[in-house]
């Protein structure tokens, strides 16, 4: 019995395999529904809505849709907001529209086949890691498709139209609310993953903060390498940021934004404070708040460009230029919900026509450090 | 730096290692019952997803913590049933099973809670702490870890009897025999069978017992595949705790602190690269590792199927 034995090491090297795996698993995977290709570190004022008409062709006609998301259109966040815009859009065409959701996140292809052979002639392809392969199902079967996240390298002529967002506009409107809410001037970012999104976000919402309120101090903490489903990291990460005096917590993180409105709600608040906000990104949960917590989203509504899209294909100019999500056409905004003064709300407003004006400048981070950097400042 | 270090922080961050440790330490000692009896459990995540889904909706339906969590460890238990049937009683390989276990439980779930809470995402509230007369009052660690829910200090006692039935009675005997040798323990008269079922299936309770704590306590809601490879870190633990109880808490809340410390070192703005910061629990587990792998001790007839006879 307990005896040393001698046949331990394929057990042992077993065990380091399972730990270098996870290990490797942590650093090295990526939700690639929002990974997104590097842009450069950049200023921007509007973002302008970029349709350009290069040349003239005879209007091309859209009688079925078809999308593809990679988990299921009901999560309130990234898939139900492509589902439910391109819905409307079906809607608002008169056409009819096949779902495909829960795809995965591997290879979307045989699903755009299948929504091609069912009688769809536009596709969206909801996923930033679908790109490349929505691309060659559009060069097989001719049928148009809408990417995400490839940027130019998404735009085919009449093939491949790429869609990218100026997030970090909506989330400058957000740090201009959470400094208006904060009792304790202590503001707090939550990220599930190092992801590009996420970054741009945190870094307009540090300067919207910070043109409100010079003086906020802001804390950011990150769940995992890849932390999107992590709920219990997200209540767990954010009961830190509460504990380190936060009142105000912008959480981005898929299913981990579960968590962290637990801890909103249940976490006790700093001192100075009576209650922890929570602000959202992507999708709508105030149907979800029963504690009222909830104070915003930056909300990302994708029907404006998904129209803009069908409009660039009947024009002949699919696939030309790159369309942005941003204030100025409406596709990132915030949600107003009744926890939110209505002079605060008109001052959001008032900031949002400076943005679209190009008065107010928002930055563009889209690394962590340039991030990091901006909070010490 | 310093004006972040205020007691409620560092009682916080302790408190956030406990919660990431308690799952960990359920699933090993659940992994350290079963290779003590000789079967390699790897579908341990599998059985604590099936413990979080169920105790979740337990705790929703019925407003008892405690039943949820009964019912979380009743979850791990039937799945285990699986682990029983397919490797002990069939002599299957049991990596092979576990994995099947694993992919299945995973998507069992996902599709149930989407099916069921897809749209609605119900959550739960608080389990209430419990507070240890005195204790509780210590600056920084009284909050942190003597005001726990009652299941964190539940976790702890099953840690001590653990290891007394281990050590010190024969059902321990029978178990430690059933993982070394278990054709002594058959020339015995005690049934190897009966001896790795009953590891096997208390492997599944302690490890559908941690996935119910991740999702009543540790995050209030359960949503697809949240232990996020928390099973793996739990066989690990088990395998360094060497089959003694009280090594895998170390291991465990090792782990655990290790998780709260990087938040700790993000939120203190400590200039460590992000990528650097997150790997610290898996690069403290391969620290542990390198330094007792040479002195551990498994069972000699781990993961090997008993047939009388054969061997």
């Amino acid at each position: 019995m307990g005896e040393r034995i001698s046949k331990t090491g394929p057990i042992w090297a077993f065990v380091a395999l399972i730990v270098l795996g996870l290990g490797l698993l942590a650093v090295g995977c990526g939700d690639g529904e929002t990974t997104t290709t590097a842009a450069p570190d950049t200023t921007t004022t509007a973002a302008p809505d970029t349709t350009t008409t290069t040349a003239a062709a005879p209007e091309k006609e859209v009688t079925k849709i078809g999308v593809v998301v990679p988990e299921e259109g009901s999560d309130y966040g990234w898939n139900q907001e492509g589902v439910e815009s391109a819905q409307a859009l079906a809607d608002e065409l008169g056409v009819g529209i096949e779902v495909a959701d829960g795809a995965g996140y591997e290879d979307p292809g045989p699903v755009l086949r299948q929504l091609v052979d069912n009688g769809a002639d536009f596709l969206f392809a909801h996923a930033s890691g679908y790109a490349t392969q929505a691309m060659q199902v559009a060069e097989e079967t001719k049928v148009p498709v809408v990417v995400i996240g490839a940027f130019e390298g998404g735009l085919v002529p009449g093939l491949s139209q790429d869609l990218e967002t100026h997030a970090e506009e909506g989330s400058y409107l957000a740090g201009y609310l959470a400094a208006k809410m904060t009792k304790t001037k202590t503001l707090g970012i939550v990220i599930s993953a190092d992801d590009e999104n996420w970054t741009k976000m945190a870094g307009g919402f540090v300067a919207g903060a910070r043109s409100a309120m010079p003086d906020a101090k802001v804390i950011m903490a990150q769940i995992g390498q890849a932390g999107y489903a992590d709920a219990a990291g997200g209540k767990r990460v954010t009961e830190a940021v509460i504990a380190g005096g936060a009142d105000v917590v912008y959480g981005m993180g898929d299913g981990s934004s579960f968590g962290m409105i637990q801890a909103a709600e249940t976490a006790k608040p700093p001192a100075g404070a009576d209650k922890v906000w929570f602000i959202d990104v992507i999708g709508d949960k105030t149907s979800l708040d029963k504690k009222g917590v909830y104070l915003t989203s930056v909300w990302w509504d994708y029907l404006p460009l998904f129209k803009q899209a069908v409009q660039a294909y009947k024009d002949g100019t699919f696939g030309t230029e790159v369309f942005y999500m941003s204030v100025a056409n409406d596709s990132i905004k915030l949600i107003k919900t009744d926890h939110i003064p209505d002079e605060v709300w008109a001052e959001l407003e008032k900031i949002k026509a400076d943005i679209i004006s190009g008065a107010v400048e928002v930055p563009v981070l889209t690394d962590k450090a340039a991030v990091e950097a901006l909070i010490k400042q | 730096m310093s004006d972040m270090l205020t007691a409620a922080f560092l009682s916080a961050l302790i408190s956030g290692g406990i919660l990431a440790g308690m799952p960990l330490l359920f699933a090993s000692l659940g992994e350290t019952i079963s290779e003590r009896g000789g079967v390699l459990n790897i579908g341990l995540e599998g059985m604590m997803l099936m413990g979080g889904y169920t105790g979740f909706v337990v705790t929703l339906y019925s407003q008892s913590h405690w039943l949820g969590l009964l019912a979380g460890a009743g979850a791990g238990l039937i799945t285990a049933l699986l682990m029983v049937v397919f490797c002990v009683r069939l002599g299957l390989d049991q990596i092979v099973v576990g994995i099947a276990i694993l992919i299945a439980a995973g998507g069992f779930t996902s599709v149930l809670q989407r099916a069921q809470f897809g749209t609605t995402y119900p959550r739960l509230d608080a389990m209430s702490a419990v507070e240890i007369p005195l204790f509780a009052k210590i600056p920084v660690i009284g909050p942190s870890l003597f005001a726990q829910p009652a299941i964190v200090y539940v976790g702890f006692a099953l840690v001590a009897v653990l290891h007394w039935v281990l050590r010190s009675t024969n059902m321990g005997l029978n178990l430690r025999a059933a993982g070394e040798k278990p054709e002594a323990l058959d020339a015995a008269g005690v049934s190897v069978t009966a001896v790795r079922s009953i590891a096997a299936l208390s492997a599944g309770a302690f490890a559908g017992l941690g996935g119910a704590y991740m999702s009543i306590v540790g995050a209030g809601i359960f949503v697809p595949f949240m232990t996020h490879g928390a099973g793996f870190i739990g066989i690990v633990i088990a395998m360094l705790g060497r089959g003694r109880a009280l090594w895998v808490v170390i291991g465990s809340l090792l782990f655990g602190m290790s998780v709260s410390l990087t938040t700790a070192l993000q939120l203190v703005g400590i200039t460590v690269p992000i990528d650097v910061v997150n790997m610290l629990p898996f690069v403290a587990v391969l620290v542990v590792l390198v330094i007792f792998a040479r002195q551990a001790y498994l069972p000699a007839a781990l993961g090997l199927p008993y047939k009388r006879g054969i061997r």
